[in-house]
């Protein structure tokens, strides 16, 4: 009985070095020919997949004109017709951006897309989402007009309600303005990142299987008959 | 403002009221857009470059 060849792995000592040692696991855990790959499967060929990169397209026009408008001052859009130029592109990318994600939300529940060791992509989109929710809502109230006087007076007594409202004071300018302008859009942005590094590892999640549907047809000779109406 | 909306926004939101249900009109266009965009994704073909891309 032959001893098993050793893998290559086993034959090359661990290098002594922490960023030699970071760098392998890095390529490991993020082959480059997975991170920008030059092809995708044929059943990517459907507008419905087109959502996400939306998103994401929404979010860099959201992150570029909140810079302008960070840069400029919170009272800037209110007196300029430049500001106020920059002011409508970022209120409109953000409705843009809730309205590609809720529809890539939805595309991704119809097709289960959780399965194969997938859940980390799907859990940073849940997070995400629900992040972007408060990154928004501290948008409306960090706005200085009547408006944003409204949501804060209204939505103070909700949240006080739930007890947050002692170390989370929508009626705090300074607080919510500090939310939105820098802790929660790095709080998007990192978890969007890692959704997509993970869409790039473990790749489009694809489409479910046709012996579950068949299974679902009580025919004896259905399951033949629809696989074949399906190809 | 010099320039006018599109919409005549100067006065309170419409509500559509249902039993329990209420809810602007402005968002239930919102969402019913929504639906419609995310039915034609799935409906309409999306056109292919060359079929050598194809794995």
């Amino acid at each position: 009985m032959t001893e098993p060849a050793p893998s290559p792995a086993a034959k090359q000592p661990a290098p002594s070095s922490w960023t030699a040692r970071v760098r392998e696991w890095g390529v490991r855990a993020m082959p480059p020919e997975r991170l920008l790959p030059d092809s995708q499967p044929a059943y990517m060929s459907s507008w419905i997949y087109i959502f996400g990169v939306l998103t994401i397209a929404s979010l860099t026009v959201i992150i570029g004109s909140g810079v302008v408008l960070g840069l400029k001052g919170p009272a800037w859009w209110h007196y300029t017709g430049v500001g106020h130029f920059f002011n409508s592109i970022h209120l409109w990318a953000v409705e843009l951006f809730f309205f590609c994600m809720v529809i890539h939300l939805w595309a991704k529940f119809f097709m289960a897309a959780w399965r194969g060791g997938r859940s980390r992509t799907w859990m940073t989109g849940v997070i995400s989402f629900l992040i972007s929710i408060v990154a928004a809502f501290t948008g409306y109230v960090s706005q200085q007009n009547f408006d944003s006087q409204w949501i804060a007076t209204q939505a103070k007594d909700g949240i006080n309600a739930t007890g947050a409202g002692a170390f989370f004071n929508v009626l705090n300018f300074g607080q919510m303005y500090s939310y939105h302008l820098l802790l929660l859009p790095v709080v998007v942005v990192g978890l969007v990142v890692a959704h997509i590094l993970l869409v790039r590892r473990n790749g489009i999640v694809p489409p479910l299987p046709l012996s579950d549907l068949v299974k679902a047809r009580p025919a004896a000779d259905g399951g033949e008959r629809a696989a074949s109406q399906a190809r | 403002m010099d320039l006018a909306a599109i919409v005549n926004l100067n006065h309170p939101a419409t509500y559509v009221h249902w039993h329990f249900f209420q809810m602007s009109v402005s968002n239930l266009v919102v969402i019913v857009l929504m639906i419609v965009v995310f039915a034609a994704a799935i409906a309409v073909p999306f056109r292919r470059h060359h079929e050598g891309d194809e794995q």
